[in-house]
């Protein structure tokens, strides 16, 4: 694989929340035009690190660079730069669809963005909602509209946790479609999810954590290339707890 | 019934003590035992100066207004339960997993709200007030006694604003009839006939004279809204889809001048469509504040009434400074955490769209010194009602960030809380009774409101937000 420039680093991340620790000692580096699955079953970690990666909470002990900036130091600049799908679909009660992503253009001051906005109501399908309160919502809806706000920038680099739980079958294609695409033009995606199938359909490159704890970081070619399925390998570790 | 009721208690309980945490939720009837003891002490200070007619208003009309807050939020909660809670819905709005009809859902939260906040304040309220009476000379019956009275004005407080809400939900122009005809009933009584409304209130006046017929009378205040509100009750989450015009973008142009537009147009779209802006008005400013009025009347009997309208005017702060919760109750932290915005500037922006509310306290305090023929006062009114207000949103900033109106249940914060605004409101009611035109030196409690929020700002950026 050619040498690429790191678009995430992180060294000795630690999370703790009271007694527990969420995040344990966790080092990365994510290259560009990578799509990075993070793997792991409920309660591994996934979503802490994704929070850590983004700002949205601070380290106990260790750091993170995401796209040349310190995610403790910087937070408010990181996620300027990135798009963001957070676990829980939380777009603001009260705004509609349409308002929601003319918020999230001034705010992120993105030139055009109703244009844009247009081109992703068509594409997700979900033009008769564009006047309903997020509240009103689906699920599914909401994911859509979550989905929107984090790609309408068109971000370099773009972290999502859980990309396809909501949609139906044909959404997960339309959106695993986009997502490879969206690689391929030279932008980085980094998911958590326990969705192995996915993992094993559009990344190349995957980590798995356990209890907090990294227990391997890989690529899917390697597995490919041994003969070895992603699911047999994740439960073959997850379940003996050992680092591969 | 009685497994859904049992049920309902364990989840008021878990839902509050995940909020506050389990020791400080407990300890707080402790914290309301422990207040009414040691105030049950001041009893015969009180009486010196007040006769205890009126004390017993005060304490009637407290529980009367507790039961308001409780009802309130019992059936305006559901969108904030959402929001913290995520999908996960409560028992009450079950009903359509759940095989129970809608009716009988609402009769057990009724139930459930009833027995859980009575164990929560009253009986920790009447146990501390009885167990202090042998000291202080009051028979034991007073307290029990106390203890249905207060119950009563409690029910009385949840069943009126159950039986409001469900008019309302049902049909906003009964209510709005409904509304102006009670409101219109009181003012013949009290400002045409000349009677004590007051006086009239059934729970009041059984403890006044104990008796099987006002008992009754008591009883049926509150049984009867209540039926009504039951047999009126529909689920809110029957249709109720609405489609809006794009009002972002209008709105983000027209509040140009604010530090964030965007933020502030969203504060004002969510208060306007969330009903909050004329319901929070009404049943958090406005009744709260009439209800003040007329028991601080009582006041000018024993001091002057321009000290009067000064006190109100410090007491209209205090509770102006709440309309924080109103920008930060449907919006929590969680809606930004993928937008590049920080916890300061979130603060800032709410605290613009604060000022620009605070134009409803102060448009009612200069209405009240007019109305009062207290002209003289305006001035000091004024500038004591909104200084106070803005140091109650400082100290409210500094120790709870966004989430105002959960964190303030937490013992430790409340008592800062208590510590920081009451010293301040002390020191200003001195002030103000010694000569009115001092009180215009509330201005300087901008200094420290200043400092505390800027020190809010760096303790709350640097903290993980709360994911209520």
């Amino acid at each position: 694989m050619d040498e690429k420039q790191g678009v995430i680093g992180a060294a000795g991340l630690v999370k703790e929340f009271g007694d527990v620790i969420a995040v344990d000692n966790i080092s990365l580096s994510v290259g560009e035009g990578e799509l990075f699955g993070l793997l792991g079953p409920n309660g591994s970690g996934k979503t802490t690190m994704i929070k850590l990666l983004t700002g949205q909470v601070r380290p106990t002990a260790g750091s993170a660079v995401v796209l040349g900036l310190d995610v403790t130091k910087d937070p408010v600049g990181v996620r300027k730069k990135v798009g963001i799908i957070p676990e829980q679909e939380t777009p603001p009660s009260f705004l509609t669809a349409t308002e929601y992503l003319d918020f999230v253009g001034e705010v992120r001051h993105i030139t055009g963005v109703r244009k844009k906005a247009d081109w992703w109501f068509d594409f997700l399908d979900f033009n008769d909602k564009r006047d309903v309160l997020c509240k009103d919502l689906s699920r599914g809806t909401r994911q859509k509209l979550m989905f929107t706000q984090a790609f309408i920038h068109e971000p370099a680099l773009a972290l999502i946790d859980e990309p396809l739980i909501n949609f139906d079958p044909i959404m997960q294609r339309k959106v695993k479609d986009y997502l490879t695409e969206y690689v391929r033009r030279g932008n980085t995606i980094f998911i958590s999810t326990h969705i192995l199938e996915i993992a094993e359909e559009i990344c190349s490159k995957f980590a798995i954590l356990h209890k907090g704890k990294l227990l391997h970081t890989g690529t899917v070619a390697e597995l490919k290339g041994r003969d070895q399925h992603l699911g047999e390998f994740f439960l073959s570790l997850v379940e003996t707890g050992a680092h591969a | 019934m009685l497994k859904l009721f049992v049920n309902m208690m364990k989840e008021e309980w878990r839902v509050h003590s995940t909020m506050f945490g389990s020791l400080s939720f407990a300890l707080f009837p402790v914290m309301i035992f422990g207040i009414a003891f040691m105030g049950s002490f001041l009893l015969p200070l009180f009486r010196t100066v007040v006769p205890p007619g009126y004390l017993s208003i005060i304490i009637h009309a407290i529980f009367l207004l507790l039961g308001i807050m409780v009802g309130g939020f019992g059936l305006l909660g559901m969108e904030v339960m959402n929001r913290r809670f995520g999908q996960a819905s409560l028992l009450s709005y079950s009903a359509r997993s759940l095989p129970i009809s809608e009716q009988e859902i609402f009769c057990t939260f009724v139930v459930k709200d009833t027995v859980y906040y009575l164990v929560l304040w009253v009986v920790p309220f009447v146990a501390g007030f009885a167990i202090a009476s042998p000291f202080i000379s009051v028979p034991l019956s007073l307290s029990l006694l106390l203890f249905l009275t207060l119950t009563l004005s409690f029910l009385t407080g949840l069943a009126l604003i159950f039986f409001l809400s469900t008019v309302y939900a049902r049909s906003k122009r009964v209510f709005a009839a409904l509304f102006v005809t009670l409101l219109t009933g009181w003012a013949a009584l009290y400002l045409v006939a000349g009677i004590n409304t007051v006086a009239l209130f059934p729970p009041l006046q059984l403890f006044h004279a104990f008796s099987y017929d006002m008992l009754l009378a008591a009883c049926a205040v509150v049984i009867i809204p209540s039926a009504i509100a039951v047999a009126l009750f529909t689920s809110e989450y029957t249709d109720t889809t609405k489609r809006f015009k794009n009002a972002i973008v209008p709105l983000t142009k027209k509040l140009s001048f604010f530090p964030y537009p965007p933020l502030a147009a969203k504060d004002l779209i969510d208060l306007l469509r969330s009903g909050s802006f004329i319901g929070q008005t009404l049943f958090s400013f406005l009744i709260p504040l009439w209800l003040l009025w007329f028991l601080l009347s009582v006041l000018g009997r024993f001091i002057p009434p321009g000290d009067v309208l000064l006190l109100f005017a410090i007491l209209t702060g205090v509770i102006a400074s709440t309309m924080y919760t109103w920008l930060t109750m449907f919006d929590t932290f969680s809606s930004y955490t993928c937008l590049p915005v920080g916890v300061p500037a979130l603060l800032e922006s709410k605290i613009c769209s604060f000022a620009v509310l605070q134009a409803i306290p102060a448009a009612f305090i200069v209405l009240v010194t007019i109305a009062s023929g207290g002209v003289a006062y305006l001035v000091p009114a004024f500038v004591l009602c909104l200084s106070v207000s803005f140091y109650a949103l400082a100290v409210t900033i500094w120790l709870t960030g966004l989430s105002p109106s959960v964190l303030v249940y937490d013992v430790k914060v409340l008592f800062l809380y208590l510590i920081l605004v009451g010293i301040a409101v002390l020191a200003l009611i001195a002030l103000a009774f010694v000569n009115p035109y001092y009180a215009t030196g509330s201005v300087l409690l901008f200094l420290p409101a200043w400092l505390l929020v800027k020190a809010g700002f760096t303790k709350w950026e640097i903290q993980d937000q709360p994911m209520f």
